[in-house]
């Protein structure tokens, strides 16, 4: 059976670059979310097996939608995905319990990886 | 802590990103060159603050645009907002993998605004021109990556040396 992939991301690019790189593999997009707001309300229901998580969005930003979800959900498995890959930006995300952090634009093979390692 | 960049070293860096996220998102091979865009062309601006207050201006042929909007978002057929859309997105990574090296080189984070889009040239008041790095693809469609720097106001250039809160 297929993972379950919510992908938070208000970029269509990365929508589909990642159902490009997630096509004939174990992952299926499950839903997409344009924003952090949206991420939150709509996690119950969506209940994924891993979350892709952009870092700048319009309204809330993906670090505290991450934070919102993981306080609800601490077995949530989040991975951020953004081109702002500062050291300071992977600490915070770290720190708030997500799972691993992608830089955009991304390949296939390091993308998998880190699903991968944040599912173990 | 290195809070420099030569001019070279930033030209650089824009070039490797320009090139690198080009053909990752959109498929296309830009070459440096000398054949700047036509007349049927759009702007796509954005503005960095904290950090580094500058500014960059990626002005292209409308059919390029188009061309690596179409193979980015896998569609033949695509709209005007389509164009304005995938202007906007592409220069946001590029502007992310900008920062990030920068940050490499330099330890300053820098952050960077919504990018604004133009049918048409657009020039940013208030800045002038540092450097301007121009491709082509094998259409011959043109591109042209513009840094800006804010007009100085006590008559120095900015040449040379580019610190934090400079370039």
């Amino acid at each position: 059976m297929k993972k379950r992939v919510m992908v938070v991301d208000d970029s269509r690019l990365v929508r589909v670059q990642l159902q490009d790189a997630l096509a004939g593999t174990d992952y299926e997009v499950a839903a997409y979310c344009r924003s952090g707001e949206d991420a939150v309300a709509q996690y119950d229901s969506v209940n994924p097996d891993l979350v892709t998580m952009d870092i700048i969005m319009p309204g809330m930003d993906g670090i505290d939608a991450a934070k919102m979800i993981l306080k609800e959900h601490p077995d949530a498995r989040i991975v951020m995905i953004s081109s702002l890959a500062y050291e300071d930006t992977f600490e915070r995300a770290r720190k708030i319990g997500t799972r691993g952090f992608v830089d955009k634009p991304f390949y296939q093979e390091q993308l998998l990886k880190v699903f991968g390692e944040a599912l173990d | 802590m290195n809070s420099a960049l030569t001019q070279e070293e930033l030209e650089q860096i824009l070039n490797q990103a320009v090139q690198d996220i080009t053909e990752r998102t959109a498929g296309v091979r830009l070459h440096q060159g000398e054949q700047s865009p036509g007349e049927d062309l759009c702007t796509v601006h954005i503005t960095f603050d904290r950090g580094f207050h500058t500014s960059l201006t990626l002005c292209a042929d409308t059919s390029l645009l188009y061309r690596m909007a179409r193979n980015s978002f896998h569609e033949e057929l695509l709209e005007p907002e389509d164009l304005e859309e995938f202007g906007k997105e592409y220069l946001n990574v590029l502007c992310g993998r900008i920062a990030s090296a920068m940050f490499q080189a330099t330890r300053i984070p820098a952050h960077f605004n919504p990018p604004v889009f133009y049918h048409g040239r657009y020039e940013p008041e208030g800045r002038e021109i540092q450097f301007v790095l121009t491709y082509s693809n094998e259409y011959n469609e043109g591109a042209q990556l513009i840094h800006h720097v804010p007009c100085p106001e006590d008559g120095n250039g900015a040449e040379g040396t580019l610190t934090e809160g400079s370039i």
